[in-house]
């Protein structure tokens, strides 16, 4: 008996020990992403956190590392200390002619301009007045220029104050009277002075906030990696577009951000459900259109030199890795 | 002989001294060690041109104004309450432990707290620029003050000498070598507290500069930026030691 105990114990830890160098040549089969992140891991990351548990899930190994800021993965990704990172590097790319490419889309601006309405009520009020935005060549600044182009005005003062919630806490407090902020500052400041403040009607604003890139020589010898990750968010991004409440489900089913405060807790679904309503995650990378509309936005904010007619779209996106996730999942 | 004389010029080897570190930035430039970093040419070409085109002199139009009011209220203060703590022990017990407690934090940190007081307007960058030069200035002067030579304090009572005697003919001139150096370091730390207010709180003056040529990735004006406010520091810093010729003739042999 203890013959036959001992047998099945040595059978078990080969067993244990056959999977384990099986996971492990699976991960090494399936590639690895150091992805750079110029955040912290917060409500507004959970759907690139849910992707990651399912790339993860098919065998690769995906690091997150996150930065100070978004210039700051930018060097990462240049210098190659990082795979893959998040942002709009427009101007890396055009001036320093780094060998990076965009390759997906993982948000859209979703902005929106907020005013006292003690001061201002319409586009036309802010004619001489004063609006504060994010910073010089930011999201924010680019909606603003449209919007004084568009309605034909020409603001008095525009200064910059990063961050939308310092902006947000600024214009509760009456430092400033006008500015452009994310959707959930707007909904806080709805909720803590309603009446006192206005949302501006804003259209024709496509651009990407977030979009992925990496070394164009890591995407060719990476091809089936980042394929994986691709389809990942693809799936991932059409399960939220479908039932915003899928980050809320994941994210208790994967254990994600578990030490997220209960009022920020209480933010996670408003938020996607903000975010789908307003096209804010695409189902289908951002391709071609993505691109476009981000070199006619970010000709406008500065980022990019030049007019956007006379820039090549390849010098800045390549469509290989998601045509090739499109064609497997299906548009 | 003439070598001799030539060796013993300062000058000479403060200027080989800048073109050894501009010659190794100008390959590490060339290499190049990042694709980000620009070569010393390439950021000399930025710096002229930033400098005669008035971008610079707008830029620190802003820059100076939190600058100056925290520098002038760190000494003002500064040297009032050092001396104070140097002279009366309740004073030193009452103080001194903030002192060291604001010497020791870590000011980066403590610097977007500051925004939560006093919102992200002039007063929030003036406090910056204090909590970096006013501990140094502090105490530096209290330990002036405080290491005082006795004997010397000895030989004033000795010959009758009042109370405003003793600290005006013996500690105060005694002292004033580390004031002096309070207020040099204390300069120097003010120019880390506007570039910090400027890169942390809202972007104004030299803080926008860096921030705007950081997110266009214009890296030779954005290198440029940042020699701009070493280049301005070292300036003010020379001044002050000027200063302090004048007010210390005696320190000149040094």
């Amino acid at each position: 008996m203890r013959h036959m105990w001992s047998h099945l114990s040595r059978l078990a830890a080969t067993a244990v020990l056959v999977t384990g160098i099986a996971a492990v040549n699976d991960a090494q089969a399936a590639g690895k992403i150091r992805l750079g992140l110029g955040d912290i891991e917060s409500v507004e990351t959970l759907n690139l956190l849910i992707a990651i548990e399912h790339t993860k899930a098919r065998g690769v190994d995906v690091q997150l590392i996150s930065f100070k800021s978004e210039d700051i993965a930018n060097q990462a990704i240049v210098n190659d200390q990082a795979d893959i990172g998040i942002g709009t590097p427009y101007a890396v790319i055009q001036k320093v002619k780094a060998p990076i490419r965009l390759f997906f889309q993982l948000s859209t601006l979703q902005f929106y301009p907020v005013v006292n309405t003690e001061f201002y009520k319409a586009w036309k009020d802010l004619d001489g007045g004063d609006l504060v935005v994010h910073s010089r060549t930011s999201g924010t600044q680019a909606i603003a220029n449209l919007m004084a182009q568009k309605h034909g005005i020409k603001y008095g003062s525009l200064s910059y104050v990063p961050g939308s919630e310092v902006r947000a806490l600024a214009m509760l407090q009456g430092n400033i009277k006008a500015t452009i902020i994310d959707a959930v500052n707007t909904n806080f400041l709805m909720d803590k002075a309603p009446g006192k403040f206005a949302v501006l009607p804003l259209e024709g604003v496509k651009a990407s906030d977030e979009a992925m890139f990496a070394r164009v020589d890591y995407l060719e010898k990476n091809a089936e990696t980042v394929g994986i990750f691709i389809e990942e968010l693809l799936k991932t991004w059409r399960a939220i577009n479908k039932d915003p409440n899928y980050v809320v489900t994941e994210r208790q089913k994967l254990g994600l951000l578990k030490d997220l405060p209960k009022d920020l807790e209480k933010e996670v679904l408003p938020y996607y459900q903000i975010g789908v309503k307003g096209g804010m995650f695409p189902t289908d990378g951002g391709g071609m259109v993505a691109a476009k509309s981000d070199l006619d936005f970010y000709s406008v904010a500065g980022q990019i030199q030049g007019s956007a007619a006379d820039l090549k779209v390849d010098d800045f996106w390549t469509f290989k890795p998601l045509e090739a996730a499109l064609k497997k999942l299906g548009n | 002989m003439a070598l001799r004389t030539l060796g013993r010029q300062t000058w000479l080897w403060k200027l080989m001294s800048f073109a050894l570190f501009f010659g190794a930035w100008e390959i590490a430039g060339r290499i190049p060690i990042s694709l980000s970093f620009p070569t010393f040419i390439e950021t000399f070409i930025a710096f002229v041109r930033m400098t005669f085109n008035g971008e610079f002199a707008t830029a620190y139009l802003q820059t100076i104004q939190p600058l100056i009011i925290g520098v002038a209220i760190s000494s003002v203060a500064g040297v009032g309450f050092g001396v104070l703590m140097g002279l009366w022990r309740t004073m030193e017990w009452f103080l001194v432990v903030i002192f060291i407690i604001l010497y020791a934090s870590p000011v980066a940190a403590i610097i977007p707290l500051v925004t939560y007081m006093y919102g992200i307007g002039l007063t929030s960058k003036v406090i910056a620029v204090v909590i970096m030069a006013l501990p140094l200035i502090v105490l530096n002067c209290y330990k002036g003050v405080r290491h005082t030579h006795p004997s010397l304090i000895e030989m004033v009572r000795s010959f009758q000498g009042s109370r405003w005697q003793e600290i005006r003919l013996i500690i105060l001139p005694n002292a004033s070598s580390l004031i002096f150096a309070g207020l040099r370091l204390g300069i120097g730390a003010g120019f880390i507290g506007v570039v910090l207010a400027e890169l942390l709180i809202t972007p104004t003056g030299i803080g926008d500069l860096i921030t705007y040529h950081r997110s266009v990735a214009d890296y030779p004006e954005m290198f440029a930026d940042i020699t701009s406010i070493i280049a301005l520091s070292a300036v003010s810093l020379t001044v002050l030691l000027k200063m302090e010729f004048l007010v210390r003739p005696e320190t000149r042999k040094r």
